[in-house]
């Protein structure tokens, strides 16, 4: 996507000043000012209408764990967690995801979720491009679901795809994941 | 992407007068797992110069049931609608279509609105760059006809010279088969009426138009209602052919049946063939048989798309037998 900023913004002004005329109405928060919390850090941040979620995390503020590889909403590669729902970060307009918190799979590996630990042990990946995404599927899994059957695993992981058919190991970590958090729960009451 | 503009519109209204103001230029954005597909690729001769963000109207979100009457508001999710106890113990087929549509991720930014007014996904339409002018893009003819059409319509065309580019939606036949209406921005329409073939165009919608919401009618006691779905993947994948079916029965016979294909025609396709057969009968495996038949009669299949046939036949059958329990 071009980064021609100075100019695009200057001819939007125009015409946003043309459609104020004509309509007294304006385009929403001039120059596409949206705040965002990606992984517990508050961003602010200027993007263009164009930008897709995806373009705005992986290209623009670096943070390049999720992939992007069919970028039409088909592989789930850029899975992210936006509010608490794992979506397509490809198929989002990132000017529309104003006062969203987002996370990522840095987010997750970060708070040392055993879910990677997992994923790693029983080999999760054969060329790995798709496992951020599977692994940000199943956290959200994990987080409305703490004991997920394998049926149900199976079932929230549909829209990832993995050319390489890593598939039954991913039931295996993310079991094994969940039984790990329980005990680590179930520790942490103890504690208290 | 290539630039356009973007609103956030606050009300219907708001996004009325917008798309009033733009026309043809504009396009709404709800979900966008189809809009953004489609700019992406470039598929259409001419790119949105502006876009309108309706999720930023409040309150049409919801689930509700008032005056007899199922209501669900055009942004609500598919996956809000499949996990919704109400929608499922009240009409099952809609919540199925809606738990059997796209993928986890996707069913969780995309809309019942957005699903029944989606694009087609004909592959000389989709063609990225605008490769195949088809006739659906107001162009010369349709490319499936002689080319590649194993997933295209098996009941013939529609606009004139026959576009035979299926309507792919899952939600939509199991709304014709509930019986169901779509509320808009200016009137309300059955959803049986609400598709429409024309460039560009899937729905009967006015360039200034917009879905608000859906509504289901309490269905008469002694009704069930299901939806089938055959596609070559289990998890994401569009259908090759689905079928919803709603049956009343009373004292042991049927007394009203509604059974809408989707994937086989231009627009959803209403097996009222079938429907006659059932109707006044018991149901057991040779009429739901017979009703089979009747379903797909009067198909003319293309060159590559005789399977497709069957599979409309056995999903009608068995769609009336799981409605028979």
């Amino acid at each position: 996507m071009p980064l021609l900023r100075g100019r695009v913004r200057c001819r939007r002004g125009v015409e946003r000043a043309r459609f104020q005329d004509a309509q007294g109405a304006r385009p929403t928060r001039p120059r596409g000012g949206i705040r965002l919390t990606i992984n517990k850090s508050k961003y602010d941040l200027n993007v263009e209408p164009n930008w897709t979620l995806y373009y705005l995390i992986h290209d623009v503020l670096g943070l390049t764990g999720s992939k992007q590889f069919c970028d039409r909403g088909e592989c789930g590669s850029c899975t992210m967690i936006v509010d608490g729902k794992p979506v397509l970060s490809c198929m989002m307009l990132a000017i529309e995801c104003d006062g969203k918190t987002v996370e990522t799979v840095e987010g997750i590996a970060d708070e040392g979720h055993p879910l990677i630990e997992a994923y790693a042990k029983h080999h999760a990946m054969q060329c790995g491009y798709c496992t951020p995404g599977f692994v940000v599927t199943s956290k959200a899994l994990l987080d409305r679901n703490p004991d997920p059957t394998g049926e149900e695993v199976v079932e929230a992981l549909a829209g990832n795809i993995c050319r390489c058919g890593t598939y039954p190991q991913h039931v295996i970590a993310v079991k094994e994941a969940a039984a790990k958090l329980q005990v680590e729960k179930a520790a942490g009451r103890g504690q208290k | 992407m290539r630039e356009f503009k973007h609103f956030n519109a606050y009300s219907i209204d708001k996004a009325v007068s917008l798309l009033g103001h733009y026309g043809d230029r504009a396009c709404i954005i709800a979900g966008g797992t189809d809009l953004l597909g489609k700019m992406k690729d470039t598929i259409l001769p001419t790119y949105p110069e502006a876009v309108i963000n309706i999720k930023t109207i409040p309150d049409l979100n919801y689930i509700t049931q008032s005056d007899g009457m199922l209501k669900i508001g055009a942004l609500t999710t598919l996956a809000e609608i499949a996990d919704s106890e109400v929608v499922r113990s009240r009409c099952l087929a809609l919540a199925e279509a809606a738990s059997r549509a796209a993928s986890p991720q996707i069913r969780n930014i995309g809309t019942i609105a957005g699903n029944i007014c989606q694009d087609i996904r004909c592959w000389y339409y989709r063609n990225q760059n605008n490769r195949f002018s088809c006739l659906r893009k107001g162009g010369g003819r349709c490319y499936a006809i002689k080319g590649d059409n194993r997933y295209h319509s098996i009941f013939g065309g529609s606009v004139s010279g026959g576009c035979m580019a299926v309507h792919p939606s899952d939600t939509a036949p199991a709304l014709i088969a509930l019986n169901g209406k779509i509320k808009t921005s200016s009137r309300i329409i059955d959803a049986e009426s609400f598709f429409e073939v024309k460039p560009v165009k899937t729905t009967v919608l006015k360039t200034d138009e917009i879905v608000t919401e859906i509504q289901v009618p309490e269905p008469p006691i002694g009704t069930s209602s299901t939806f089938l779905k055959f596609a070559l993947r289990q998890s994401i994948d569009f259908p090759i052919v689905n079928c919803a079916a709603m049956i009343t029965v009373s004292e042991g016979k049927v007394a009203g049946a509604r059974i809408c294909l989707n994937a086989v025609h231009v627009v959803p396709y209403r097996a009222v063939q079938a429907e006659k057969v059932i109707t006044g009968k018991s149901l057991n495996e040779t009429v739901a048989e017979e009703a089979g038949q009747a379903a797909v009669a009067e198909a003319k299949p293309l060159e590559h798309n005789e399977y497709m046939v069957a599979v409309a036949r056995t999903l009608v059958k068995r769609a009336i037998l799981a409605c028979a329990g």
